[in-house]
């Protein structure tokens, strides 16, 4: 029994000294003049994550704390909905198509001005959640395939790639599978199906087509993998897919307790490109920088920060 | 060889990041599984005086684990949040059913004989199970501590998705970036992480066995 009791004490240090050492870390800490800022999880949302971090810490007085790369949009809207006030966060950037169909379950629609004027307004009745001004990129899903597969078959559009579906297996992402405004609405809009589906991970959908295990995936138009992995995307010929305008999404009540936040992302209402942000995307992706460092170096290059 | 020198290379070059991450990984093991070991040890005694109750306690704990952790994860995030608090509960949950089936099974096959010894020499309910079952059940609840902190370490990864940080995050970003070194930069410590608590937990195993049931060195 002394041996037991020995073991016990020594396990019972062991813990005391993780809590001494991580109260100062991870200890509830003083909640007052912070912002929680969140992103989902992939390459572009990391970018924009951290420009949305940079910015606030660069023109208020406000602590940024980082809670980058969350799996998926129901765990960075769930936890926006909280606030951080609630273990939650108070702000990420989310794409207005995404809003409509994904969040809202509603009618896909085409004109970007209408989708952004119906999130707007259904997401403060709803949750009081505030979508600020569009950056400007519209990050739409759109399929692509490799770019001599393209040239051997001669295919431009979604309805070209029609006529050999059921011979190609198509890689997507899990979140695209199941949405509306993903694969079970594509099917119906363009009357066909692939002979399989393969819903994986996002990175890992391009090692799967560049070891020619899917021959078709779906992605996201500013993505910078597309140029390193020498991808093309194919041309939505019947508008099938919504406008997905990258905007910050914030916190209704964080946003009336430090209303400067709003002031901060107005600033870049508009001024980002497809093209701007798909050269930022492939810094990281193919460059292989850091995230924290590609949106720094841009926002500073614009005089942002 | 260049290709395994970049690796060392960018593991250095992200030292400082890796070992923040080890230390919450290794932050948010310890906590969940030293509440489990809290909860579920007397939970296990306790369960060995009520046979009836033995069923449905274990019952519930096979539930628990059977349920894909991804899945528990989403349940959990309306009701607790996202970070550290949600992950270490969900890991908490998954340690529980080695420990408690361990110290269960542990306590009830004592030989009987040595139990009728122990109560012909007029021993309590107590002292028999804090001087006789518990230090014979010991080696095998510390086989199910072992599991359980061993299967933290890989499921513990899976809190970078609700950012609470841990290794997982260089692994999942690495994985969404098709970045090679980022995901063996979290895998590897992972990895190491895994094996030595392995190593000390089997130490302490071996430790506390009763000198009587060691195994005897070979003649």
């Amino acid at each position: 029994m002394r041996k037991l009791s020995l073991a016990i004490f020594v396990v019972l240090f062991a813990i005391a000294q993780v809590f001494c050492f991580s109260s100062t870390s991870y200890g509830a800490g003083e909640s007052a003049g912070k912002v929680v800022v969140g992103s989902k999880n992939y390459t572009e949302q990391m970018v924009v994550g951290h420009m949305v971090a940079e910015l606030i810490e660069a023109h208020t007085d406000l602590k940024v704390e980082r809670k980058l790369h969350l799996g998926g949009t129901n765990v960075c809207f769930e936890a926006l909905k909280r606030g951080s006030a609630n273990n939650g966060i108070d702000i990420y950037v989310e794409y207005t198509g995404t809003g409509l169909v994904n969040i809202l379950q509603m009618e896909s629609k085409t004109d970007p001005q209408e989708v952004y004027e119906i999130v707007k307004k259904e997401f403060e009745d709803r949750w009081n959640l505030i979508w600020l001004e569009p950056w400007g990129f519209n990050n739409t899903y759109t399929l692509a395939v490799k770019e001599e597969f393209a040239k051997e078959n001669g295919i431009e559009t979604f309805s070209d790639l029609g006529k050999l579906a059921d011979r190609l297996v198509f890689g997507c992402t899990m979140e695209f599978a199941e949405r509306s405004d993903g694969y079970p609405g594509f099917k119906k809009a363009y009357g066909y199906s692939f002979k399989e589906v393969k819903a994986m991970d996002p990175g890992l959908m391009y090692s799967a087509i560049d070891n020619d295990l899917v021959q078709v995936i779906s992605a996201f138009a500013t993505d910078g993998l597309l140029v390193a992995h020498k991808l093309k995307i194919l041309k939505d010929d019947k508008n099938f897919f919504p406008p997905y305008f990258a905007a910050p999404l914030v916190n209704g009540e964080v946003l009336k307790r430090y209303p400067q936040i709003g002031d901060v992302f107005n600033r870049l209402a508009n001024s980002i490109t497809d093209e701007d942000m798909q050269q930022l995307n492939y810094m990281v992706d193919g460059e292989g920088r850091d995230a924290a460092e590609v949106a720094r170096i841009f926002l500073k290059e614009r005089s942002y920060i | 060889m260049s290709i395994f020198s970049q690796y060392i290379s960018f593991m250095l070059e992200r030292q400082d990041q890796i070992l923040e991450l080890t230390t919450q990984h290794l932050y948010l093991t310890f906590i969940a599984v030293f509440f489990a070991v809290l909860v579920a040890v007397p939970l296990g005694i306790t369960i060995t005086r009520f046979e009836k109750a033995a069923g449905i306690v274990v019952g519930i704990a096979n539930a628990v684990q059977a349920l894909p952790s991804l899945a528990l994860l989403g349940f959990l995030i309306p009701i607790l949040g996202i970070g550290s608090k949600p992950s270490i509960v969900m890991i908490f949950l998954y340690s529980l059913l080695p420990i408690i089936k361990n110290t269960y099974t542990g306590l009830t096959n004592v030989d009987r004989a040595i139990l009728e010894a122990g109560r012909g020499m007029g021993m309590t309910n107590w002292q028999l199970m804090k001087m006789v079952q518990l230090p014979l059940a010991l080696p095998v609840i510390m086989a199910g501590i072992r599991i359980s902190a061993v299967t933290a370490v890989g499921l513990t990864t899976i809190a970078a998705l609700i950012g609470a940080g841990g290794l997982g995050q260089l692994i999942y970003r690495g994985i969404s970036m098709v970045n090679n070194r980022m995901i063996i930069a979290g895998a590897v410590p992972a990895m190491v992480l895994t094996l030595v608590i392995d190593f000390l937990l089997n130490i302490l195993e071996k430790l506390v066995t009763p000198k009587g049931i060691r195994r005897k060195a070979k003649k």
